[in-house]
């Protein structure tokens, strides 16, 4: 059914461009145009952030801090195993995402351990991506509480993620 | 952020000496190659969306779009500009689709529209972040089709566990930061007294 969606838009798109007697080719040019000129801009941004979670995790950090956070997690009702998921998800995108897919392969996929995974992965974002890229091309330096209020709202949906796979 | 990176950096160096001192450059150099080849992928993916942006712009879809959202948008972000309501009003509609690669786009130009060269991220700023940190997708389509091809009997009965927590923690992300925009003034207020 979801397969549908997005094509389904396309097409409508496409129609009301004629209607409208829009030059589609001309404008899908000129938009597209745009896209290398971005990427450029946000490259060193990217790699920057990339290198630091790299680090992270070679260095045994990472797996010292789900050591550390796994029985606090634990007493909040978020499954042990899914520390590490949780942890890497503000930093890493296709980082949590190869750790989504373990976690279904390990558990099953309609595991407990995965539906949690599944909607924590569902209704949160790479917090510290987003902030990094989203901010690159202005003047600010200082984010004040961004990223503390982005951070709180998505241990809430971590923990209400867990709660509520338990009785739906 | 700056901060933040500099302790990711400084304490896994720190801990990289002891234990794996050759791994650091090596690593350095790895991640930042997997980041160029991320922004490769990200170049043919905003050509597409950025292509299919142009059109949605260019044949006044958009302004539809921005005005349908308006009044929320207004209320939620307190902005007053038609330009950066729309491009809001992408972003949010991106994000709700469940192509957050579209949404990059329209969130950076929004955030330039937003910037008042202050060096300090302002209420909106700050809302636009929140937000998108919160998620808002009506449909997580990654996530279903990554659990439906590890051989899930009902791939998308997680639809409405995430659109409950997705909902709840968008709504706290916008109250929160309201109430510390209201508190933050209320400081101020008394400082100036």
């Amino acid at each position: 059914m979801s397969a549908y969606i997005l094509p389904i838009l396309f097409i409508l798109l496409f129609i009301y461009c004629i209607y409208k007697r829009l030059n589609t080719y001309d404008n899908f040019v000129k938009g597209a145009k745009g896209a290398i000129k971005l990427v450029v801009d946000i490259f060193p941004f990217i790699a920057s952030i990339m290198i630091a979670v790299a680090l992270l995790r070679v260095s045994g950090i990472t797996s010292w801090l789900t050591q550390i956070l796994s029985p606090i997690f634990n007493a909040l009702g978020v499954p042990s195993e899914l520390t590490e998921l949780v942890l890497l998800r503000p930093f890493t995108g296709s980082g949590s995402y190869a750790l989504l897919e373990d976690v279904l392969v390990t558990y099953g996929a309609d595991s407990y351990i995965s539906r949690c995974a599944c909607v924590i992965m569902g209704c949160s974002e790479t917090i510290f991506y987003v902030a990094t890229v989203y901010f690159s091309q202005t003047k600010v330096k200082k984010l004040l509480y961004a990223i503390p209020v982005a951070l709180i709202c998505s241990i809430v949906g971590t923990i209400l993620a867990c709660l509520l796979c338990r009785i739906m | 952020m700056n901060i933040f990176w500099l302790i990711m950096m400084l304490a896994s160096m720190l801990v990289l000496l002891i234990v794996n001192p050759s791994a650091m450059l090596s690593e350095m150099i790895g991640a930042s190659t997997e980041a160029l080849e991320l922004c490769i992928e990200l170049c043919a993916v905003y050509v597409v969306w950025l292509g299919f942006i142009e059109l949605i712009d260019a044949s006044g879809l958009s302004n539809k779009l921005a005005k349908l959202l308006r009044p929320l948008i207004k209320k939620i972000f307190k902005v007053d500009n038609e330009e950066t309501e729309k491009l809001i009003a992408l972003n949010i509609s991106a994000n709700m689709l469940g192509v957050g690669n579209a949404a990059t786009p329209m969130g950076i130009r929004a955030m330039q529209a937003l910037d008042d060269k202050s060096e300090k991220a302002n209420f909106a700023m700050i809302m636009l972040v929140v937000i998108n940190a919160t998620s808002i997708q009506l449909l997580p389509t990654t996530v279903i089709g990554l659990r439906a091809s590890a051989g899930s009997a009902n791939p998308a009965d997680i639809i409405l566990p995430t659109l409950i927590v997705t909902v709840t923690t968008t709504i706290m992300g916008i109250l929160l930061v309201h109430g510390i925009e209201k508190l933050r003034k209320k400081i101020k207020g008394r400082k100036k007294q």
